[in-house]
């Protein structure tokens, strides 16, 4: 009883409990009420879950480029469950960037960004992007090797925009180079500027969710009009609505709690990203990557040939992110049906499989050699059976020239060229030292770096390589030689041999 | 029903949780990335710069096996760790130490060489004799080279050095102008000294059986170092120099 009068001297006082109320029960078609409404509401869940964790998180890290790392490691280790909570932080943005991803796809699938509710779709993009902000600036946060060459890499790409490049570069990094100033600029980013106006577009999001309802399920060959759309939702909520909670918002609580489960398990069994070594230039025994999120940024700036690349880096973002912008504005009526948008649902999938294929590709770089591998893949101890000490010294010839770091034996090494356990039964030895000496195909000449007796030394260890015991490559033109010069001797050798009697013929 | 058995798993994994307790929790994470130039773990830094050549255990490589009691015996702790630093000019052995232009701290060097003999070094590695000193100090003579050879090494090695191949050894040639351009005299001579013991070949001890049986003498290793190296040649490596 007591509560109620204090809920009511507050409502008296403050007068937005009620609306509050009522916006939580509002009508909506109760054929939304799916689980296919589930990602928007575990988004916001989950940017919850990032503001409070993250506010855990600023008691103790120390936003210096000297402290930083440190005071990571510290929470790694001295604080209790520090680890979890930095854990529960970095999974937490992950889900939240896969779950806005989700929510970007079902909306678009659904064809909800129709209207009326274009600029929910369109604040909804700006919110992606503040998402995607959130995921750069936090790895910066996280200031470790990844942090600092991944900063590097951004404010390379900035220096490309013609014109403002540098002065974009300064702003950024807060002078020339990456120094003290930059922690302090990235940290604002991510702790003030970024969650400001993520939290103000998230409630703006909401509101116009609220105004328009939430959309209803499409059929196919149920239009949208502009001059029809309002009445028929209108419609459609008198006839079949549901209190939104709880009659749909049980799914979205279900979701979002399984959702929070999942981040939980992840940072439990999974544990915290990082940090990494320490953010000190001069440590090149480094092979830094963006977080999860950019591998797919990575692994296409990887694969694009030079000549592409500003072109690429500043034109690509712009079209994608005004092409969606746009995207309500030209097709804001018709058909909302997936089955009836073949080029929404194609679209999609080649643009879900390349991000796929690149993210992938970004987790095992076979493009960059392994700087390493020379002095720390052994050749396979089979592959040293019963080898003449040429051959052996062959083997070494490869580990220190550092043949390993682009190919690999049995799996160990690089994959930037191909490897090389088979390598004399698909090459002749006149073609292995063809490509040795003169490189080609990607690879470059290692004529200057290996004296004869190396060069040899390597190609008998490599005429070794013969897989599963197969025939070595042979050169069917050198065996016709042999052939036709054996031949020659023969011919000449009975020449010879019936000269003597011609002689004595003659005689 | 699912519902039920969805709310009893997840009250099992909290129960497992609580009593698991996150002391042991599997993403805790371990102790910070060390500064690679403060990396002082021996199996490390063994792993990380010469396990490529020398094998993961010491052995099966296909540079010298430090996995050899004899050859650390030999050598000793003061030549490793100078030729870790230093490397072996004109072999493929390079520098690790940073002041020739390696990557490894003068210290990271010293626990390298220390931690091979830990590793792998035996107290008695040489049974009680005396084995003829880690380098020569002699000039060697071919021709009397070639005799010790016989006597010592032909059975395994060919009469002329080419190799021998059968059921029981695959050797290939040792006189190979290439292989010699490529191995030092000391490289040559720590062999002979130290043997290949996975390869079965044995150390200056030999394995004469019966009635000559007989260790080698400092000067026949110097002899046989000499003998072999008279077969280096001035343009080795040539890949056509027959049809």
């Amino acid at each position: 009883m007591a509560g109620l009068k204090i809920s009511k001297w507050l409502e008296h006082r403050l007068g937005f409990i009620q609306p509050l109320k009522q916006a939580a029960e509002h009508p909506t078609p109760s054929n939304n009420a799916s689980w296919w409404y589930v990602f928007g509401s575990a988004a916001t869940v989950l940017l919850m879950l990032q503001v409070v964790t993250g506010i855990l998180l600023a008691l103790v890290y120390s936003p210096s480029a000297n402290e930083a790392w440190t005071s990571l490691n510290f929470l790694n280790h001295n604080v209790a469950l520090g680890w979890y909570l930095r854990a529960l932080h970095g999974w937490g943005s992950d889900f939240m960037i896969a779950i806005v991803l989700l929510h970007l796809v079902q909306v678009f699938l659904f064809g909800s960004f129709k209207f009326p509710r274009e600029l929910t779709w369109m604040v909804g993009v700006v919110l992606l992007l503040l998402t995607l902000g959130m995921a750069f600036t936090g790895q910066v946060m996280r200031f470790d090797q990844d942090a600092y060459w991944g900063l590097g890499i951004g404010a390379s790409i900035a220096s490309r925009v013609p014109f403002v490049g540098a002065d974009l570069v300064h702003l950024m990094l807060g002078g020339p180079i990456i120094g003290g100033a930059t922690l302090s600029r990235f940290f604002t980013l991510h702790v003030f500027v970024i969650p400001g106006l993520l939290l103000a577009g998230v409630a703006v999001h909401v509101l116009m969710v609220l105004k328009h309802g939430v959309s209803d399920w499409p059929m196919p060959g149920r239009l949208v009009r502009r001059s029809t759309y309002e009445r028929e939702y209108h419609e459609l909520t008198l006839r079949t609505g549901l209190p939104f909670v709880p009659d749909a918002a049980w799914k979205d609580a279900v979701f979002a709690a399984a959702i929070i489960f999942a981040v939980m398990a992840c940072a439990f069994f999974l544990g915290p990203f990082g940090p990494s070594g320490q953010p000190d230039p001069t440590i090149i025994q480094t092979a830094p990557h963006p977080d999860f999120a950019f591998l797919w940024i990575y692994a296409v700036l990887a694969f694009l040939p030079p000549s592409l690349e500003t072109p690429v880096l500043l034109v690509v973002p712009v079209l994608a992110i005004t092409g969606m912008l746009l995207l309500p504005l030209l097709a804001g009526e018709g058909e909302r049906h997936w089955a009836r948008r073949p080029v929404a649902v194609l679209s999609v999938s080649v643009i879900a499989v390349t991000l796929g294929i690149f993210t992938r590709l970004g987790t095992y770089t076979p493009w960059s050699p392994v700087m390493d591998a020379w002095s720390g893949d052994a050749v396979p101890v089979k592959y040293m059976h019963n080898r003449s000490p040429l051959e052996r010294e062959g083997a070494m010839v490869l580990q220190d020239k550092q043949c390993r770091d682009c190919h690999s034996l049995n799996g160990e090494g690089g994959m930037r060229g191909p490897k090389l356990d088979a390598v004399a039964s698909q090459m002749t030895e006149d073609q292995i030292v063809r490509q040795v000496l003169q490189g080609g195909g990607n690879m470059p000449a290692y004529g200057n770096a290996l004296n004869p007796a190396e060069t040899k030394a390597l190609v008998s260890f490599l005429m070794t390589l013969r897989g599963h015991d197969l025939q070595p490559a042979m050169n069917a033109s050198r065996e016709l030689l042999r052939e036709s010069r054996m031949e020659q001797t023969a011919g000449s050798a009975d020449s010879a041999a019936a000269a003597p009697e011609k002689a004595g013929q003659q005689r | 029903m699912n519902l039920r058995w969805l709310s009893l798993s997840v009250a099992a994994l909290a129960v497992g949780l609580c009593c698991g307790g996150c002391r042991d929790a599997p993403g805790r994470p371990g102790a910070a990335v060390t500064r690679p130039d403060k990396v002082t773990d021996f199996r490390l830094l063994y792993r990380q710069n010469c396990a490529a050549c020398h094998g993961v255990r010491g052995d099966y490589g296909d540079a010298i096996s430090l996995n050899n009691p004899v050859y650390l015996a030999i050598a000793g702790t003061v030549n490793i760790q100078k030729i870790t630093a230093n490397g072996v000019p004109g072999t493929l052995m390079p520098a690790f130490a940073k002041s020739q232009g390696g990557m490894l701290t003068d210290q990271q060097v010293a626990i390298l060489a220390q931690g091979v003999e830990s590793a792998w070094g035996r107290s008695n590695a040489l049974g009680g004799q005396t084995a003829p000193p880690y380098a020569g100090s002699t000039a060697g003579d071919p021709s009397a080279g070639q005799k010790a050879y016989g006597t010592f090494c032909a059975s395994c090695h060919g009469v002329e050095g080419q190799g021998v191949v059968n059921a029981k050894l695959h050797t290939g040639s040792i006189v190979d102008p290439s292989y010699l351009a490529l191995i030092s005299d000391q490289g040559l001579r720590s062999l002979i000294l130290a043997g290949q013991p996975q390869e079965g070949m044995p150390d200056w001890r030999s394995d004469l059986q019966g009635t000559g049986a007989r260790s080698m003498t400092d000067q026949e290793v110097t002899d046989i170092v000499a003998w072999l190296a008279s077969h280096r040649v001035a343009a080795p490596g040539q890949f056509y120099s027959h049809p």
